[in-house]
């Protein structure tokens, strides 16, 4: 058995900041389907909600999904690159604080305020609204709390990875790639794959929440003083900028997991390579200029925008498949696997990021934009690309780690149970967005027109499975989770009190 | 068949390949295991015309895809058309009902409230134009209606809880 893996390292420090942030972020995400099947189960006509209250909780559930998501992936990130460079945990806890405080106080603002601009609170629609003001206040100084959370994450990482590394240069492999010769020969070390993910998240995420900031600030100056005015389109811009990028990072973190995740599966090796380094820069550049593909119905947006959403859309495709996804397809090839359930779902994941991949690149095309824009397709590509990717990643990756750990085995009844349960209710719930999409079912309709409630029916009753399908899959980790074999069985109780 | 289930058969046919590869790859973990530098070499050429190729396409796409633009270039705008201005509001459409067939026709969009959208399905509910309606902000958008019948304008920005009643019918052809 291979037993050199980050994904067996026990450091306690990086492990319990793993368990906070994953823990927190997989019980929103349950919360939040379960929260996801009501507004669908709604639009089915089969419980019906009132309009305030639909939106109120679609607001939250798109707002929490999110958060809840990207937390996963703060905490998986921030285990595995602990074990590379110096992250002081301080950092973290102040960050996850933050990002709680926000969650809990968009909760209020909506279930209790009814706010419901939705997630994306496209200005001037926060100040539009039938809902009281001060629940408006509250859902954007909570926003600005989890943007500012996630600013301290992206600093810390960014900070740490720059610093271990000796600056930028080093830290995208630079002479790796185009000075291999004198690199080894200087005995030059290159960071692991891991790191990459870790650069390109931070300096990325950085520039979105800042920018996520300033667009906070600027609405809440308009809150407290509505004489100060803010251009619509500039709005839209920096709310895109920030959402889209906030949203799209929440993968490339999770590539992370794959990297160690998947060797670890395997038995396999994984090295930096100059094609993975090369791809992450490209993936460093696009992810900060696909976002224009939300404004193609804007017609005043500057036209070289356009162009540019366009083809970065497509390129940004290339590293994703020519190398994450390529080489874990290699990984994978002829190595006599074990398919444990952790390997389902992380394999599974993957199957997901490209059908959704697929469905998001047919989209941003913008002749196709034209009869796709704000239909159904929007969140059918992305549901495939948060639960049948970013979701079964994070599920896959903490199967890998109790599996590494547990005496106990999943037998071949429960996976193919698990299995059919999840990725059969998945496709029959993503099939239903699909469909109506193709329909021109508008998205974000309290009441749909047809053939939308009959496709919400058919959703309904897919995410009613899939959820069932994670239930029995939460207690399968459990049973795995109290199985540890005894040298690890000393992790599972949280030393309180304990401090690093 | 409207533009958009054309798009869904293609996603569809897209979607069978990628996960027939991922069941092609999950499946030759039953043969004997490989070594990992012999799967190296080999996968390296396939990898190598798969990133080729994926560039070609996609740069082709793009190419191909710049024609059929909606924006309407300065020379267009100028053009003969009728110029029919729309309003949006929370949560109604404030423009005429009835249309020519045949005719260009370049709506002027705007709002005077809040972002909202503005798309045109056709009689047989296809969604066959749209354009967003920003407040401060006009929108062009260049529409000629080939087929008379009953069309429905829908706001396709989410407006607030009265959204999905935000709809307006009008006519195409004679009155
Ligand atoms: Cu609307």
């Amino acid at each position: 058995m291979m037993v050199d893996s980050e994904l067996l390292k026990t450091d306690a420090v990086g492990c319990r900041v793993m368990r906070w942030y994953m823990g927190t972020g997989l019980s929103l995400v349950g919360f939040m389907m379960l929260v996801g099947l009501l507004l669908r189960a709604s639009q089915a006509h089969w419980m019906p909600l009132s309009a305030d209250t639909f939106y109120a909780l679609l607001t939250l559930h798109g707002a929490m999904v999110i958060v809840a998501l990207n937390m996963c992936g703060m905490g998986g990130l921030w285990f595995l690159m602990r074990q590379q460079i110096s992250l002081r945990p301080s950092v973290a806890v102040v960050a996850y604080v933050l990002t709680v405080m926000g969650a809990a106080g968009v909760v209020i603002a909506t279930l209790i305020g009814q706010f419901a601009a939705l997630y994306t609170f496209l200005a001037p629609l926060p100040f539009h609204g039938n809902w009281p003001h001060w629940s408006t206040g509250v859902f954007l100084i909570s926003m600005a709390l989890i943007t500012m959370g996630w600013i301290g994450w992206c600093m810390q990482m960014l900070g740490g990875v720059l610093r271990a590394y000796g600056g930028l240069r080093p830290a995208m492999g630079w002479d790796f790639v185009w000075h291999r010769q004198s690199f080894d020969a200087a005995g030059g070390r290159v960071p692991p794959p891991q790191a990459f993910p870790a650069l390109m998240v931070g300096f990325d995420g950085l520039l979105a929440g800042t920018s996520g900031m300033l667009l906070g600030i600027a609405l809440l100056v308009h809150w407290v003083d509505p004489r100060v005015l803010i251009s619509p389109l500039w709005a839209k811009n920096l709310t895109y900028f920030f959402a889209h990028t906030y949203a799209n990072l929440i993968i490339y973190m999770l590539a992370a997991l794959i990297y160690v995740g998947l060797p670890y599966a395997t038995g396999r090796k994984y090295h930096t390579s100059a094609v993975l380094a090369i791809g992450w820069w490209c993936s460093m550049a696009l992810t900060l200029t696909n976002y224009f593909h939300h404004l193609y119905m804007d017609f005043v947006q500057p036209g070289a925008f356009q162009y540019l959403g366009e083809l970065s859309s497509y390129l940004s495709a290339l590293p994703v498949t020519a190398v994450t996804i390529f080489s874990a397809l290699m990984l994978v090839w002829r190595s006599g696997m074990k398919w444990t359930l952790g390997a389902v779902f992380m394999y599974a994941g993957l199957m997901g990021w490209v059908v959704g991949g697929i469905g998001a690149e047919i989209d941003a095309s913008v002749p196709f934009n034209v009869h796709l824009h704000n239909t159904l397709w929007v969140p059918a590509h992305f549901h495939t690309y948060l639960v049948g990717g970013c979701l079964l990643f994070v599920v896959g990756w903490l199967f890998l780690y109790v599996e590494a750990r547990s005496d106990r085995r999943t037998g071949a009844a429960m996976r193919w149970l698990v299995g059919l349960l999840t990725f059969g209710g998945m496709s029959v719930f993503l099939a239903g967005f699909y469909w109506a999409g193709a329909y021109g079912v508008p998205r974000r309709y309290a009441v749909e027109p047809p053939p939308g409630p009959h496709l919400a029916k058919i959703a309904s009753i897919g995410a009613v499975v899939m959820l069932l399908g994670f239930f029995v899959a939460l207690f399968e980790w459990l049973r795995l989770r109290f199985g540890y074999t005894a040298r690890y069985r000393a992790t599972m109780i949280p030393e309180v009190g304990a401090h690093d | 068949m409207s533009v958009a289930v054309k798009l869904l058969i293609l996603f569809l046919i897209l979607a069978a390949v990628a996960i027939g590869i991922f069941l092609v790859v999950a499946v030759s973990t039953r043969r004997p295991p490989q070594d990992q530098h012999e799967v190296a070499r080999r996968g390296y050429t396939i990898r190598g015309w798969w990133f080729t190729s994926l560039l070609a396409f996609f740069v082709a796409m793009f190419a191909t895809s710049i024609p059929f633009f909606p924006y309407l270039a300065g020379a267009t705008a100028l053009q003969p058309a009728l110029k029919v201005p729309v309003i949006a509001m929370q949560y109604a459409f404030i423009m005429p009902t009835h249309f020519p067939v045949n005719k260009a026709i370049i709506f002027e969009v705007t709002s005077r409230d809040v972002n909202h959208g503005f798309g045109i399905y056709n009689p047989q509910g296809h969604l066959v134009a749209q354009v967003q309606a920003m407040p401060d902000y006009t929108n062009y958008l260049r529409v000629i209606f080939h087929q008379p019948g009953i069309y429905t304008a829908r706001c396709l920005e989410y407006c607030g809880p009265g959204h999905a009643l935000m709809e307006k019918t009008f006519v195409v052809g004679a009155k």
